[in-house]
């Protein structure tokens, strides 16, 4: 089977203060179709980087990422903008909305930009399958940071993305919305049967992962499988 | 990316930034208003003067010459048959008032015979309201009303005219053919052929001017008039000597005048709408600072950079929309009030404010430069990295080397496009776009050299207090918008100032023109045995330096046996040609000009004169004066021997009263006409046309106050002799140019307004960095007053660098058009240089507070929470 996301050889460097800084170092990782991979590491280990490379955010200095058997990192900004419509969502630590548009507005916008026939009614399945069905018509600003974070997660899924890239989502919120949001994505997850790329510095938020992937100084210090039969995952309607 | 997804998310993407964006529209609607106005105006000026060509004209066709048009010139041979035909003879005189015997006021009067149906086409607004001929006959006069208040005449008074008593029978109120805006040089006097043939006025004076209007007959093909047009100037035997005008070209002088001032207006419209483009790029740029994590988002979540630079594209081009719209209504608006606000410079009979065109011609340069200015500021769209969405510090993209090119390219392109549009002239437009490059450049070097200067000012060790050193600081910030402020107000100030030291310098050119020891008053058309009695008054009133030259009035008939017909008449086919082109838009001004000398020097009725010695103020330039004893001599000015196409040893022949003299050109000179002496283009050698018949002109300086005096005995006296007062004539020629001064000062006003709009709006866009520097300022311990103090340093610098360069550039400016365009001498001008830097330091300051009184009202606390 082709792996969802294929990395070989990655490696990115950066110029600082006259000389290249190495922020990731030869990193070689292989991604199943619906797997769950956490990515943890301590702050400037490369995580976020690596997260970007594989989001066409930015590009390696060397190395291959293949996405679905293609390689990306040569194509153009164009392509690249393509791709990430087409098969990929994302979920981010500042939440990311659009601050003009409403809640339903931001999760209607990837479904425009990819134009199904179903889009608002996927964009209002999508409200409710977080729980927020009755404030679609709120601005962000009028939301809670749980709430933004859940239209966040709403939108990252509603174009049914083949992969769903998450950057510390729980990062900026209380213990107890972060799980409950954590609940949701995973949930989500699990419903769409979207291969999920979570980076975290939490080992608890990582233990939900079905793999583990520890990162120090750009190269991958460990991997680590969890036992899936022994633990229940909860379900989405009980997390809401 | 569908159409409605695109027009969605450009109605979703202009939220929240409303405010930001009323200042774009600011900016741009007062260029658009400008320009408008001015489009505006002069469109409905041409419109007016088309829509009542008849009546400006009075008639159909018009012949207008220096001599008598034939009584019997055939109109059926020009195809004119049942044409109905008007004469009329205009000249200049003097009017008396009060019955024969008696000492009355004078005033100089243009008065025109009437001889027919006048006016063909229009009204003749008269009191009483009856037809002219039956108003005026031998005896009686219609005068302008204005003649009666200065004589403090009535309705049946005696007025004297070339002294003969006339009874006034009548008032005019308005002529159709009398344009209120065009000079003249006194009010109107009407009187019969009869009437004139009692004065002395014909036959003597010799600058009477002849006109016969022409009615076509009814059903006579209005396509046709051009061809009757050819076969009357056929039809005429000296056609050279006349000018025939159709109603079609409709006053082509007064048009002609009026699109010149339209395309120069044009060109200072069109710069305020620079100035506001600096605006409208600087909000963009703003504006695209504050959506950049929403652009990363977008291009996160898929969109590609042709989709989003459309979508940013589109948001410009509908607030240049906006901007356009609202500053087409200002312009509509100025448009309607102008007339009221300036009586003397535009004629309200002829306003017609409805000008789609000028509409049209607004929005598309208002959308257009929106979009220009924006280009550069819009193309950061392309750079917003995605990796935005994780790291705020994420490297920009790189710059697309062509885009840039692209831009740069386009909004050049633009510029040039535009002017040339405005001004219909490839070389206006050039230069105008050369110009303005090379003085932003300018403005722009200087702006970054003073924040450079500040930069390195050693502040610590900088006496004065600590707001005053804050203030300098604030300019040498990285990131500070100080340039384009600068550059917008310093564009401003140069314009208002350099047309105001322009106007300056000409209106006290035209004041202290007249040297000293100059002649005060010229007195034409004397009789050769009236001189001695008019030097007599003249000595009476106590006039010094009186002068009297013998004047001959004489026709060129052939240089070096060529008939003047015959030259004039090759060039007459060429002007015809010329028109056409003309007609079709088409840009000469020089080489028109030109010709025009050439053939006004041919057909003018020439004056010769003859004297022994040459005035002081004569120097000759080539040859001799009166040296060969076989020829008869002529000595010719050496610019009007160039029109002539004269040289040394050319032939001229005269045909004076049908006696032909020859005369050969053996000197030619130069004349210095600053002097205000008498001085003729052709001065004959002595013993040549002695006997030949004859006027005088006097020149004389006169004690002041003395004028009317003299003006009153002599028209007692010598009715047909005409005092020109020298003065007043500068008088009303600086008046017309005050009247031109104000239309520019007005529409500089706009480019000075746009700069400050510029300055307000560039302090507004970092009102919330402000906001957070007044708060940290507050938090440290400087008091509300201290932190005013800081920011008022700060825009008074602005204002000083601009007011600084944009004096300096405005000098430069003024120079070179008095210098090389007047070919006048320059004077320093302190006075207005100063002020125009002390209210640019003064409105910088202003607008600047004002931007950031949000800012200064703010507490610390709400900011720093907010951190």
């Amino acid at each position: 089977m082709i792996p969802r996301i294929d990395i070989s050889q990655l490696t990115r460097r950066l110029p600082s203060g006259g000389r290249d800084l190495t922020i990731l170092d030869r990193v070689d990782l292989s991604i199943a179709p619906g797997e769950f991979v956490a990515i943890l590491g301590p702050s400037g280990s490369g995580k976020s980087t690596l997260l970007a490379l594989m989001a066409g955010l930015d590009r390696p200095t060397s190395g291959e990422i293949r996405i679905d058997g293609e390689p990306i990192q040569s194509l153009s900004e164009d392509a690249l903008a393509l791709l990430r419509r087409r098969k990929l969502g994302f979920v981010f630590q500042s939440f990311q909305l659009l601050g003009n548009l409403t809640a339903r507005e931001n999760v209607l916008l990837p479904l425009e930009l990819l134009g199904p026939d179903d889009a608002p009614a996927r964009a209002d399945e999508m409200l409710a399958a977080v729980g927020l069905q009755d404030r679609g018509h709120h601005y962000p600003s009028q939301l809670s940071g749980g709430e933004q974070q859940r239209v966040a997660l709403a939108r990252g899924f509603a174009p049914r993305p083949a992969i769903l890239l998450a950057d510390e989502p729980t990062g900026n919120l209380d213990g107890a919305t972060g799980r409950r949001i954590l609940e949701i994505l995973t949930g989500l997850r699990q419903r769409e049967g979207t291969t999920l790329v979570l980076v975290t510095h939490d080992p608890s938020v990582a233990a939900l992962a079905d793999r583990s992937i520890h990162l120090r100084d750009g190269r991958v210090e460990r991997e680590e499988v969890a036992q899936r039969e022994t633990e229940p995952v909860p379900s989405l309607s009980e997390a809401l | 990316m569908s159409l409605r997804f695109f027009l969605a998310t450009l109605a979703r993407e202009s939220r929240g930034s409303r405010a930001r964006l009323a200042f774009f529209v600011a900016c741009l609607s007062v260029g658009v208003a400008a320009v408008v106005a001015v489009a505006g105006m002069s469109a409905s000026l041409d419109e007016g003067i088309r829509v009542e060509a008849r009546q400006l004209l009075a008639a159909d066709l018009a012949i207008n010459g220096r001599r008598p048009i034939p009584p019997d010139l055939d109109l059926a041979k020009a195809g004119l048959a049942g044409a109905q035909r008007t004469d009329l003879r205009e000249t200049v005189t003097v009017a008396l008032s009060g019955p024969p015997g008696t000492a009355g006021r004078s005033q100089l009067v243009e008065l025109k015979v009437v001889d027919g149906d006048y006016p063909f086409y229009g009204t003749l607004d008269l009191r009483p309201q009856r037809p002219l001929s039956e108003l005026i006959g031998p005896d009686t006069v219609v005068v302008g009303s204005e003649l009666l208040s200065t004589l403090h005449l009535k309705q049946g008074d005696i007025l004297r005219i070339g002294g003969a008593p006339f009874r006034i029978a009548g008032v005019v109120l308005s002529e159709p053919d009398r344009v209120s805006v065009s000079f003249t040089l006194g009010p109107r006097a009407f009187l019969a052929p009869s009437g004139l043939a009692r004065t002395q006025l014909e036959g003597r004076g010799s600058r009477i001017g002849y006109r016969a209007l022409l009615k076509l007959p009814p059903g006579f093909p209005a396509q046709s008039i051009a061809a009757a047009k050819e076969r009357l100037e056929l039809a005429l035997a000296d056609s050279s000597f006349y000018r025939i005008e159709t109603y079609k070209e409709a006053q082509p002088a007064l048009r002609s005048s009026i699109d010149r001032v339209d395309r120069f207006l044009g060109l200072v419209a069109l710069l305020s709408l620079f100035v506001g483009g600096i605006g409208v790029a600087q909000s963009v740029r703003a504006w695209l600072a504050s959506r950049l994590d929403a652009i990363a988002v977008l291009k996160c979540l898929g969109m590609r950079p042709r989709e989003l630079f459309p979508l940013y594209l589109g948001q410009t081009a509908l607030l240049g929309l906006a901007g356009s719209v609202v500053g087409i209504l200002i312009g509509s608006a100025v448009q309607l009030a102008l007339p009221s606000l300036f009586p003397d410079l535009i004629p309200a009979e002829l306003i017609r404010p409805w000008q789609p065109t000028a509409l049209l011609r607004g929005l598309a340069l208002g959308i257009g430069v929106a979009i220009l200015f924006s280009l550069p500021s819009l193309s950061a769209v392309l750079r917003v990295p995605p990796a935005r969405v994780l790291r705020r510090d994420a490297e920009p993209l790189p710059r697309h080397r062509w885009a840039t090119a692209l831009t740069l390219l386009a909004l050049g392109g633009g510029v040039w496009g535009m002017a040339t549009l405005q001004s219909r002239s490839l070389d206006l437009g050039s230069r105008f776009t050369g110009g303005m490059v090379l003085v932003t450049a300018a403005l722009s070097a200087a702006a970054l050299f003073i924040s450079w200067l500040v930069r390195r000012l050693p502040r610590e060790s900088m006496p004065g207090r600590i707001w005053m050193r804050h203030g300098l600081a604030a300019i040498a910030r990285p990131g500070a918008s100080t340039v384009s402020a600068i550059v917008a107000l310093g564009l401003g100030v140069l314009v208002v100032l350099g047309m105001s030291l322009v106007e300056r310098r000409l209106s006290n050119q035209l004041a202290t023109a007249i040297p000293p020891d100059a002649p005060s008053a010229f007195l034409i058309d004397i009789q050769p045995d009236q001189w001695p009695g008019v030097e007599g008054i003249l000595r009476q009133q106590g006039a010094t330096r009186i002068d009297s030259t013998p004047v001959i009035m004489a026709r060129l008939s052939a240089i070096d046996g060529r008939p003047v017909e015959q030259i004039a008449g090759v060039d007459r086919r060429e002007r015809r040609r010329r028109e056409r082109e003309e007609e079709e838009g088409q840009d000469r001004g020089g080489r028109r000009d030109r010709e025009g000398a050439k053939r006004w020097a041919l057909t003018r009725e020439q004056r010769l004169t003859y004297m022994k010695d040459l005035p002081a103020d004569n120097q000759i330039v080539e040859g001799n004066l009166w040296t060969d004893p076989d020829v008869a001599e002529v000595s010719v000015e050496k610019d009007f021997a160039e029109d002539l196409g004269l040289k040394l040893g050319s032939v001229l022949r005269f045909d004076i009263q049908g006696v032909p003299v020859e005369v050969t050109v053996t000197s030619l000179r130069t004349v210095d006409w600053q002097t205000f002496g008498i001085n003729f283009f052709l001065v004959v050698e002595p013993g040549v046309l002695d006997k030949a018949p004859q006027l005088r002109l006097a020149a004389a300086r006169l004690p002041k106050g003395s004028e009317q005096g003299l003006q009153d005995a002599l028209a007692a006296s010598y009715p047909n002799v005409t005092l020109l007062r020298v003065r007043e004539i500068l008088e009303k020629v600086a008046g017309v140019l005050a009247r031109i001064g104000v239309g520019i000062r007005f529409l500089g006003g706009f480019t000075v307004l746009a700069g400050v709009a510029i300055l307000g709006g560039a302090v507004s866009a970092g009102s919330a960095r402000r906001g957070r520097e007044v708060a940290l300022l507050k938090t440290l311990g400087m008091t509300r007053r201290g932190v005013v103090g800081a920011f008022a340093v700060e825009y008074a610098l602005i204002g000083l660098v601009a007011g600084l360069i944009g004096t300096v550039g405005a000098a430069v400016l003024a120079y070179t058009v008095v210098t090389r365009g007047f070919e006048l001498t320059w004077a320093f001008q302190p006075l207005p240089m100063g002020v125009a830097l002390a209210a640019s330091v003064v409105l910088a300051v202003l607008a600047g507070l004002a931007a950031s009184a949000r800012a200064l009202e703010r507490r610390p606390i709400e900011v720093l929470r907010a951190e």
